[in-house]
C-alpha cells in the first residue's frame, strides 16, 4: 500500500468525490450533475490506474532523468496554430488556411527534434 | 539519481543558443524557466487588471458619476474579473507549482516538459486574445466573468469581444489544465529517493489536492465555453430552460473549485513561511495533508450555492457541504497556528504577509459560510456583500500569500533579497488598502447596493462607503507601485552585478529547494552538492539538528 500510495491518494480522491455525489443522489439533482460529476470520478479512477501502472513498471521513485528537450522548438508553433484555431470560431474558417500549415510544420519540427538547445 | 546529459550531438538537431536569449527563453523545457514565464506573466497582468479596478474605482467615487461609461465600465469589471481569476491567480498558482516542486521533490526537472510549455504559451496567448477583444468594434466582453446566458448570447452581447473572450479563456484553461498535468505526474511520479509521500512537503500536498481539481474540474469550463459559443451560433440553444441552468450547472463545476486552485499554493506558501520564520517543523502536517484532500473534494460538491436563487438545486445538500468546508479548513488553521505557539517569529516581509493572511483570509471565509447559507444569500446575492467576500478570499487572503510567495522565493529565484524597507512599506499600504477598499464593500451589499451598477443615485446612501473603499483602492495602488519598484531596481542591480548575494538558504529554511545554488543550475542539484538526505518533510531542518548534534 505504501508503495503505492500515490495511486492510492488520487483514487481515494475520486471515491470520496464518488461519495460526495451519492449523498446528492439522496437529495436530487437533474440528470446532467450526475453525468457531468460521474464523468470525473471515472476519469480520476483512469489517473489513479494509470499512477499505479506506472509505478508498477518502474521504482516508484524517480531514479533517472534525461533532459527532454527534443522538438522544443515545435512548441510555440503548436500553441500559435491551436490558438488559430480557436480564433476560426470568431473569424471563420478561412483562418485554417493559416492554422493547418504552421501546425504542419509544427509537426515537422517536432519530428525533426528542432529546438534551441542551452549551452 | 542518474542525470543523462542533453542529447544535442546525437539528435543532430537544433543549435545552441546562450542562455539569456530569447529563443532559449521560449523554447526552454527547463521548468524554472517555464514557472518564471508563468508567474511573470501573471504579475504583469495583475498590474494590468488591477488598473481596470482602479478605473472602476474612481468611477464609483461619487453618486452619479461620469468619469466611465456604462459599457465601457460593463468591459472593464469583466475583463477585471476574468482576468484577474483566469490569467492571474490559477496561472500564478500553477507556475509556482511548475517551479517549485520538481526543486522540493529533488527531481532535476519536470514530467511532460513539453507539454508544460505548450501549456505556458496557450495561456499566454489566451491572455492577449482577451485582451485582444477591447480593439473589437463593439468594444470587450461585458457580460461578467461567469457569462450567463441569454446575457452572452448573439442577441444581447453581439459583437467579436465576446467570440475573442471566449476563444482566449478556452485556448487559457486548456494550457493550465495542461500544466496541471505536468505538476501533478511530476509530484506523484519524480520523487527524488527517499522522498515517499510522506515526506513531502506541505506546498505539494497542496499542489495534489490543486492539480487533482484542475483536472477534476477545469474541463467543465471548456464544455461551457463550448455550449455558450454554440448558443451563439444558435440561439435557440437557450431558449430552452435545460441548457440555460445546465450552463449554470456547467460553470459553476468548475467556478467553485477554482477559487481552492485560487487559495491551496498560497495557504500552503503561507504555511512553509510560519514554519520557516517560527523556527519550527509545521505543527500537524498529517492532518493539513488529510485536510487539503478533504477540503479539495469537498470544494467539488458546493457549486451550488451559487445557485441559491435561482431555486433550480438542491440547496440543503449544497448548504450542508458549503458548511462542511469549516472543517478541514478548520484543521488548516489550527495546524498554522499551532506552529506559530511555541515558535521564535521572525518578523520578516514575508512572514508579514503570511500574518495578515491568516485574519484576513478568516473573514473570507466565515463570510463564505454565511453566503453559502440560502437564507442568508437570498439577501446578499450578486449584491456588493458577494464582492467583499470574493475579495476578501482572493484579495486579503490569496494575493497576500502571493506575496508571502514571491519575497519568500525571490531569494531562491534570482539570487538577492528584495529590499526589506520597501516590503514593509508595500505590505502596510496593502493591509490599510485591502481593508479600506474591502471592508465597507460589506455594509454595501447588506444595504443592497447590487454589484455591477455602473453608478448609483445620490439618495440611495451608497457615497460615504463608495468613497471609502476609493480611497482605500487609492492605498492599494501605492503599494502595488511600490512592489514594482522594488522588484525592478532588485532586478536591475542583479542585471547589473551589484546585488548583494544572499546565500543559498538566507531564511535558514526547511526545503529540499534551499539545498541547491541560488539561482538554481539546469538540473536544479550540481553533482558537488548532493542532496541531504530526506528523512522527512523538512529535510533541511533535520540535517541542520543533526548537525547542531553532532550526529
Amino acid at each position: 500500500m505504501r508503495r503505492h500510495l500515490s495511486a492510492a491518494v488520487v483514487a481515494g480522491w475520486g471515491l470520496l468525490n464518488g461519495l460526495l455525489l451519492a449523498v446528492l443522489a439522496v437529495y436530487g439533482e437533474s440528470a446532467m450533475v450526475y453525468w457531468l460529476w460521474g464523468s470525473v470520478v471515472l476519469v480520476l479512477q483512469l489517473v489513479a490506474l494509470a499512477v499505479l501502472l506506472s509505478s508498477r513498471s518502474g521504482p516508484d521513485q524517480h531514479v533517472r532523468y534525461r533532459v527532454p528537450d527534443r522538438g522544443a522548438g515545435a512548441v510555440l508553433p503548436t500553441a500559435i496554430g491551436l490558438l488559430l484555431v480557436a480564433l476560426c470560431f470568431v473569424y471563420g474558417r478561412w483562418l485554417l488556411v493559416v492554422a493547418v500549415p504552421l501546425l504542419a510544420v509544427a509537426a515537422v519540427m517536432l519530428a525533426r527534434g528542432t529546438t534551441a538547445r542551452e549551452r | 539519481m542518474t542525470v543523462a546529459p542533453p542529447a544535442a550531438r546525437r539528435d543532430g538537431a537544433g543549435r545552441p543558443v546562450p542562455p539569456g536569449s530569447w529563443l532559449g527563453w521560449v523554447s526552454s523545457t527547463d521548468h524554472k524557466r517555464i514557472g518564471l514565464l508563468t508567474v511573470g506573466t501573471s504579475l504583469v497582468l495583475l498590474l494590468v487588471f488591477g488598473v481596470f479596478a482602479l478605473l472602476m474605482r474612481t468611477q464609483l467615487a461619487r453618486p452619479d458619476e461620469t468619469f466611465l461609461a456604462a459599457q465601457a465600465y460593463d468591459q472593464l469589471f469583466t475583463l477585471h474579473g476574468s482576468g484577474m481569476i483566469y490569467m492571474v491567480m490559477t496561472p500564478f498558482a500553477l507556475g509556482m507549482g511548475v517551479y517549485l516542486v520538481p526543486l522540493q521533490i529533488g527531481a532535476p526537472g519536470i514530467a511532460l516538459p513539453r507539454l508544460t510549455l505548450l501549456g505556458y504559451w496557450l495561456y499566454a496567448l489566451g491572455a492577449l486574445t482577451m485582451l485582444a477583444g477591447f480593439a473589437a468594434p463593439a468594444g470587450a466582453h461585458a457580460g461578467g466573468w461567469f457569462s450567463y446566458p441569454p446575457l452572452a448570447d448573439s442577441a444581447y452581447s453581439p459583437g467579436a469581444g465576446t467570440d475573442l473572450w471566449i476563444a482566449g479563456v478556452f485556448v487559457a484553461v486548456t494550457g493550465t489544465i495542461l500544466m496541471g498535468w505536468a505538476v501533478l505526474w511530476t509530484v506523484l511520479r519524480r520523487r527524488t529517493r527517499g522522498m515517499t509521500m510522506l515526506r513531502l512537503p506541505v506546498f505539494c500536498w497542496a499542489m495534489i489536492a490543486t492539480c487533482l481539481m484542475v483536472i477534476g474540474a477545469f474541463p467543465a469550463l471548456l464544455a461551457a465555453l463550448t455550449l455558450l459559443a454554440v448558443g451563439r451560433a444558435d440561439a435557440s440553444v437557450f431558449l430552452h430552460n435545460t441548457w440555460n441552468i445546465g450552463y449554470q450547472h456547467i460553470f459553476w463545476f468548475y467556478g467553485h473549485p477554482v477559487v481552492y486552485v485560487m487559495f491551496f499554493p498560497y495557504l500552503a506558501a503561507v504555511a512553509e513561511v510560519l514554519a520557516v520564520f517560527s523556527g519550527r517543523r509545521f505543527f500537524g502536517y498529517r492532518g493539513t495533508a488529510l485536510s487539503l484532500l478533504v477540503f479539495a473534494a469537498l470544494s467539488m460538491s458546493v457549486w451550488g450555492h451559487h445557485m441559491f436563487a435561482t431555486g433550480q438545486v438542491a440547496n440543503d445538500y449544497y448548504s450542508l457541504t458549503s458548511i462542511a468546508l469549516l472543517v478541514p479548513a478548520g484543521v488548516e488553521y489550527f495546524g498554522m497556528l499551532g506552529t506559530l505557539l511555541g515558535g521564535r517569529l521572525r518578523a520578516t516581509t514575508p512572514m508579514l504577509f503570511a500574518l495578515a493572511f491568516l485574519p484576513q483570509f478568516l473573514i473570507g471565509g466565515l463570510t463564505g459560510i454565511m453566503v453559502g447559507t440560502p437564507v442568508i444569500d437570498y439577501h446578499v446575492t450578486d449584491s456588493y456583500f458577494v464582492v467583499a467576500h470574493l475579495h476578501y478570499v482572493l484579495f486579503a487572503g490569496s494575493a497576500f500569500g502571493l506575496f508571502a510567495a514571491v519575497y519568500f522565493w525571490f531569494p531562491k529565484v534570482t539570487g538577492t533579497r528584495l529590499d526589506d524597507r520597501m516590503g514593509r512599506w508595500h505590505f502596510w499600504l496593502l493591509v490599510i488598502g485591502t481593508n479600506l477598499t474591502f471592508l465597507p464593500m460589506f455594509a454595501l451589499g447588506y444595504l443592497g447596493m447590487p454589484r455591477r451598477v455602473s453608478t448609483y443615485a445620490p439618495f440611495d446612501g451608497f457615497g460615504a462607503l463608495n468613497l471609502l473603499a476609493t480611497i482605500g483602492a487609492g492605498f492599494l495602488a501605492a503599494g502595488m507601485a511600490v512592489f514594482v519598484v522594488n522588484v525592478l531596481a532588485t532586478l536591475r542591480r542583479c542585471s547589473l552585478g551589484r546585488a548583494r548575494p544572499a546565500g543559498d538558504d538566507p531564511w535558514q529554511a526547511h526545503t529540499l529547494e534551499w539545498a541547491t545554488t541560488s539561482p538554481p543550475p539546469r538540473l536544479n542539484f550540481p553533482a558537488d552538492r548532493p542532496l541531504p538526505p530526506v528523512t522527512s518533510f523538512a529535510p533541511l531542518l533535520d540535517l541542520r539538528r543533526r548537525e547542531r548534534s553532532g550526529a
